[in-house]
């Protein structure tokens, strides 16, 4: 049990009430092992995301709980959330989602600067990684000078630079092309290997799952046997 | 036709032209109506964001109107039922003078047939003092209006206090109005000696209200029969007033007056050598005009102090439709991508704004009418000096519906044409960038070249009107604008060439210096320049957008400074750098919201710093307006020698340290280039004074000129001796006004010929001009004064000894001086009177222009409500990445903050700047003759500069709870 990282016990999340209700998890069960590399597939509306937003703790949950790290993370405060994602999570999605008025380095800074890092330091360990991911000649940009496989690495980097226990991915290649996509997977495999980082990628992407160490599928709100 | 027909034809052929608009492309009104409809919270905001433009015109209008009619009512008061006054008044002389009987009878004859004429009334007018015996409290300078009670029915009854009617006192009585009363503490039955040019005692038979028949010349009035009149006037048999009252009501009998002036005019002459000098004088006609005119220098003074905040309002409208065009820049991608021509865009703007422009101009307008009520309420209460005054300006309040037209039809036009402009520029998208949200890529060369042109336009007509009145006395506008054409046309020309950075912060820091660095302009410019309030106008709006424009183009360095003064605070770099960079790299939204705030602050600061400035010139303006001197007195009888009988009398003596008798007499001042004839007073020292009481070695008054530079001290040796010589008050040296009436203007060195009224004539030269106004006249030497009869003292300077009471020294000095009239008046309660009134209006004119802060409320509340929805996915992302609700509340609140701050850190420092600037132009007579010292009420300014954080961080707190409040998954779903 040690090696658990991620661990979900009967968890249920219902949106809506009365007529309109509708369960989007329905006592989902899962364990990762530190390290691992986790697909989530299934079909558009069956709960994928919402997965990822209640067993990161950006979502609430109604019913189970969720540890990360062996803590429940749906019993820590908003505080403690914030605090617990600052230090041991990243997140990558779908649209990047960086700040549009940060150049590269400064949104990559950023998850550092959050849990206390002087700002020197800081700024040499994001210029390092995105240099590291191919961007050493993009640190000044502003996202909308960067292309979109370009930002998603950007984006990537950000999820990285503080060597999170934990790495939740929405749809990391949804806005890519097919070589985008394959650079984006390889990465996320290389830092998976290179760090010991568990990483959870939410995708419809056949080829980002084969890339994975194990696949779950995802149908009506439950991991399909 | 006329201006509010004009308009609203404009108004009209837009509503038509919209019409036919929608009617033709109603699909793209559909989608505007939708669009109203589906953000009703924001159409509500952007509405109460856009009204204020047009409130502050309607409450200026509105104020105006009332003004107006406060002082039309006041001259009804004044007047009554007088309309037309006929009397002798020699071009020398002060009163009126004196003619037969005879002619009121010649006249009623000669005018019985006009239908009109209701009625002539006899009259004797002159100015008097009055003792009461009860209260023993002596007044002088009270108007004597004798009338007998038989004859003056045209003119109405008196009022008394109890409500009864009078018809007029009868022999051996007086009646007092309510002000005279007050002044010597008078009540009916008192015992009063009334002093003219012989004292006589009355008994008061009745206290009248200060109104109608009481009102009569603006109160302080004694009212006697015709007989006691002539009686205290020497003139028996004699009148020197007739008083024609028109057929009609009082406001009726006002449009007569052309009529029946002419008439009168050309009756005259047929009454014979009896009515030589007498003539026709409209009184009401012009009290009323002048009342108008004063009205409308006021609502000038409001419209263009509010034309700040009207700029500002149009910044607001420019800066809500590139946000709605940001905020649909998706959805209108999405149209044009389907088919949707570019025009129809534009039109789905335009509609929409018809909607807004309608609303806000309907609301604004009313709200504007509340916004001139209160000013007018607090007005009568802080200016007026009764009940009755109060409730008389209250009662004037006055909305007329031409103002409502006017301020509906400018609010309107003025919104939708800054709608169709920023509809424009929304419309002129590219179809995939904004489906793909992509940014606009920075201007081609070929917008550079046109703003090239654009600039070379700007040098041409710059250079051209600064040539043309760089020089001179023209409006100092003028070339300052001038300047400011040619400064930024060289901006635009050079960003053909430069960087934009470079061009764009030499530019503006060019205008800054142009514009608020006074020494440099009065080197250019010379000082001689006049100017209007639109001056503070074109100053105020350049500094603020060159100072904008400096820090825009300048941004990233200062963020980066302010950025590393919170280093040193562990978690707060994360917030600072997200907080700060919003506003450095967004620069447009940021240029919009400094602008306004900085405006706005500038506004309330320079008004704020202005009344200050007033009030702390108190003394130097008292030091330079007395001479030295603590009172200035004159006297109806010549009095031989006051200082000696000062210093003969033990009650007085102590008060004194010094009395300074000067003759005085009034003649006829002529010069080359002078048309006509200008009355004054001259005064010289009696011949047989010296020492102390000697005037021209005495007196601490200074010169604004001397003939080849003389030194004070050497002009008033001169004048005592030089019966060729003379010294002018300040007002004939500048048109900037003063204490006296309106003086045509002269140099040193002009040659002025002097005659009195038994035509002896006198040649002197202007060997100085005084820096006083309060004291008008000409000073000459005691040979020449008393060759043109200046030969009796009858003007006095008093210095109050050290400790002694002022007010005590004078009252117990008039007193003792009542049977010569002696008045006395304080140059410093006078003065401080004058300036109080002034420090009242500014204070009120600070309420006034502090509206515009709510332009810059509703601008940065508007552009927080609509960043919580733009950034939706951006806060959920922080979140994600482990950003504290606090940590996003601290975001939104610094970026505000930052750009609220830095608005009235601009707003002020330039404010202050200029006054500072007006300190050094108030030198040289430039400020519309108010002598101002550089004096900022920094406590005043400060709590201005809180309240206005207050209120920013007030408007900021709603959206920046609702943005740290936001869930992370929800935030992160999200999309527009």
């Amino acid at each position: 049990m040690a090696d658990v990282v991620v661990a979900g016990v009967d968890v249920w999340k219902v949106y809506g009430s009365g007529d309109t209700q509708v369960a989007a998890l329905q006592g989902v069960n899962l364990e990762v092992r530190r390290g691992e590399m986790v697909a989530v597939m299934g079909s558009s509306g069956c709960g994928k995301t919402t997965f990822l937003n209640c067993f990161s703790g950006l979502d609430e949950i109604d019913k189970g709980t969720v540890t990360l790290e062996g803590v429940d993370i749906h019993a820590m405060s908003d505080n403690a959330k914030s605090d617990y994602r600052a230090r041991r999570t990243g997140f990558v999605f779908q649209s990047y989602n960086l700040l549009p008025v940060l150049t590269a380095v400064e949104n990559v800074e950023m998850p550092l600067l959050i849990s206390g890092s002087k700002p020197k330091l800081a700024r040499s360990t994001a210029s390092a990684m995105l240099t590291d991911l191919g961007l050493g000649e993009r640190l000044t940009h502003l996202p909308s000078q960067l292309s979109g496989g370009q930002q998603q690495r950007v984006s990537l980097a950000r999820a990285l630079v503080a060597r999170p226990a934990i790495v939740w991915a929405d749809e990391p290649t949804g806005n890519l092309d097919e070589e985008g996509s394959r650079q984006v997977t390889a990465l996320l495999r290389e830092l998976n290997q290179k760090h010991g980082q568990t990483i959870l990628i939410v995708t419809h992407d056949p080829e980002v799952a084969r890339g994975c160490d194990r696949t779950l599928r995802m149908r009506d709100g439950r991991f399909a046997d | 036709m006329d201006a509010v027909s004009f308009l609203l034809l404009i108004v009209l052929a837009v509503v038509l032209f919209s019409a036919v608009l929608v009617w033709r492309h109603r699909m793209v009104f559909r989608i505007s109506v939708r669009n109203l409809r589906r953000g009703r919270t924001r159409t509500l905001l952007v509405i109460l964001g856009l009204l204020i433009g047009t409130a502050i015109i309607s409450g200026s209008l509105v104020i105006g109107d009332t003004i107006d009619q406060v002082s039309v009512h006041f001259a009804y008061e004044s007047f009554g039922y007088v309309d037309e006054a006929l009397y002798n008044q020699s071009a020398v002389g002060t009163g009126y003078s004196p003619f037969s009987y005879a002619v009121y009878p010649a006249l009623v004859n000669a005018t019985s047939s006009n239908s009109q004429i209701a009625g002539i009334t006899p009259e004797v007018v002159a100015s008097v003092g009055m003792y009461d015996r009860s209260t023993q409290i002596p007044q002088t300078n009270l108007n004597l209006v004798g009338a007998n009670a038989n004859q003056s029915g045209a003119l109405g009854s008196f009022v008394a206090d109890n409500g009864s009617h009078l018809a007029g006192p009868s022999a051996g009585g007086v009646y007092l109005d309510d002000l005279s009363a007050s002044d010597v503490a008078g009540r009916v039955g008192d015992s009063v000696v009334v002093s003219g040019a012989s004292r006589l005692t009355l008994t008061v038979q009745a206290i009248v209200k200060d109104s109608d028949r009481g009102g009569f010349l603006g109160g302080e009035s004694v009212f006697v029969s015709l007989a006691t009149a002539q009686t205290i006037q020497n003139d028996s048999g004699r009148l020197n007033f007739l008083a024609v009252t028109n057929a009609g009501s009082v406001t009726g009998g006002l449009a007569l007056t052309n009529s029946v002036s002419t008439y009168l005019n050309a009756t005259l002459p047929t009454l014979g050598p009896i009515a030589h000098g007498v003539t026709v004088h409209p009184l009401l006609q012009e009290s009323v005009n002048a009342a108008a005119a004063g009205g409308s220098s006021f609502e000038t003074l409001l419209l263009v102090l509010g034309l700040f905040s009207i700029v500002a309002g149009v910044m607001l409208i420019v800066g809500i439709f590139v946000t709605l065009a940001e905020e649909r820049k998706g959805e209108m991608g999405m149209l044009r991508a389907i088919g949707l021509k570019r025009r129809e865009l534009v039109y789905s703007y335009y509609f929409e704004g018809l909607f807004y422009a309608a609303g806000s101009a309907f609301a604004g307008a009313l709200l504007g009418v509340g916004i001139g009520y209160g000013l007018i309420y607090a007005f009568s209460t802080i200016l007026s000096s009764n009940a009755q005054q109060q409730a008389a300006i209250l009662d004037s309040f006055t909305i007329s519906p031409t103002s409502l037209s006017i301020a509906f039809a400018i609010g309107f036009l003025l919104t939708l044409a800054t709608i169709v402009g920023a509809s424009f520029r929304a419309g002129r998208l590219n179809i995939v960038r904004a489906i793909r949200s992509v940014p606009e890529p920075p201007p081609s060369i070929r917008v550079y070249s046109y703003l090239a042109y654009l600039g070379a336009v700007f040098v041409l007509l710059g250079a051209l009107l600064l040539v043309g009145t760089y020089r001179g006395n023209s409006d100092i506008s003028l070339p300052t604008i001038g300047g400011i054409l040619v400064i930024a046309g060289g901006m635009f020309i050079a960003t053909r060439f430069v960087r934009n950075r470079i061009a764009f912060t030499a530019g503006s820091l060019s205008l800054l210096v142009w514009v608020g660095f006074e020494p440099l302009r009065r080197v250019v410019l010379g000082t001689q320049h006049t100017g209007t309030i639109f001056v503070i106008f074109v100053e105020g709006i350049s500094l603020v957008l060159a100072a904008v424009m400096l820090y825009i183009f300048n941004a990233s360095t200062v963020v980066a400074g302010v950025s590393r003064l919170l280093r040193s605070r562990p978690g707060a770099v994360s917030i600072a750098r997200i907080g700060l960079s919003y506003p450095s790299r967004r620069p447009f939204r940021t240029a919009i919201n400094l602008t306004i705030f900085a405006l706005v602050l500038f506004t309330i600061v320079s008004v704020a710093s202005f009344g200050s400035s007033v009030e702390a010139n108190l003394n130097q303006t008292i030091e330079a307006e007395s001479g030295g001197y603590t009172l200035f007195g004159f006297s109806d009888q010549p009095i031989a020698n006051l200082p000696g009988a000062i210093a003969a009398n033990h009650s007085l003596s102590g008060f004194y340290s010094n009395v300074v008798p000067l003759d005085s007499a009034g003649v006829g001042v002529a010069w080359s280039g002078l048309s006509g004839t200008w009355s004054d007073s001259i005064y010289a020292a009696p011949a047989n004074v010296s020492g102390p009481t000697d005037f021209y070695t005495s007196n601490e008054f200074n010169f604004s000129s001397t003939l080849h530079g003389a030194s004070t001290g050497a002009v008033w040796q001169q004048l005592r001796t030089d019966p060729t010589a003379a010294v002018v008050d300040g007002d004939y040296g500048s048109s900037s006004g003063g204490f006296g009436p309106s003086h045509p203007l002269l140099s040193t060195g002009t040659v002025l010929t002097l005659t009195n009224g038994s035509g002896i004539t006198r040649n002197v030269t202007v060997i100085g001009i005084l820096a006083e106004t309060f004291v008008t006249g000409i000073w000459v030497d005691p040979s020449t004064g008393n060759s043109l009869g200046a030969n009796q003292p009858d003007v006095f300077f008093l210095r109050v000894a050290p400790g002694q009471d002022p007010v005590r020294a004078s009252q117990l000095t008039k007193s003792a001086f009542f049977a010569e009239g002696l008045v006395l008046l304080s140059f410093a309660d006078i003065l401080r009177t004058s300036i109080q009134a002034t420090v009242a209006i500014i204070n009120l004119l600070q309420v006034f222009v502090g509206l515009g802060l709510a332009v810059g409320i509703a601008a940065i509340g508007l552009v927080a409500f609509r960043a919580v929805v733009e950034r939706r996915s951006e806060i959920g992302m922080l979140r994600a990445i482990g950003f504290r609700q606090r940590g996003i509340f601290a975001v939104f609140l610094l970026e505000y903050s930052y750009v609220a701050l830095l608005g009235i850190l601009i707003g002020t420092a330039l404010a202050i700047l200029l006054i500072y600037n007006a300190t050094i132009a108030s030198t040289s007579g430039s400020t519309g003759g108010l002598s101002l010292a550089f004096a900022p009420p920094w406590l005043d300014i400060g709590i201005v500069l809180l309240s206005a954080y207050v209120l920013m961080a007030a408007a900021v707190l709603t959206p920046s709870l609702k943005a740290a409040r936001l869930a992370p998954a929800e935030a992160l779903r999200y999309s527009e």
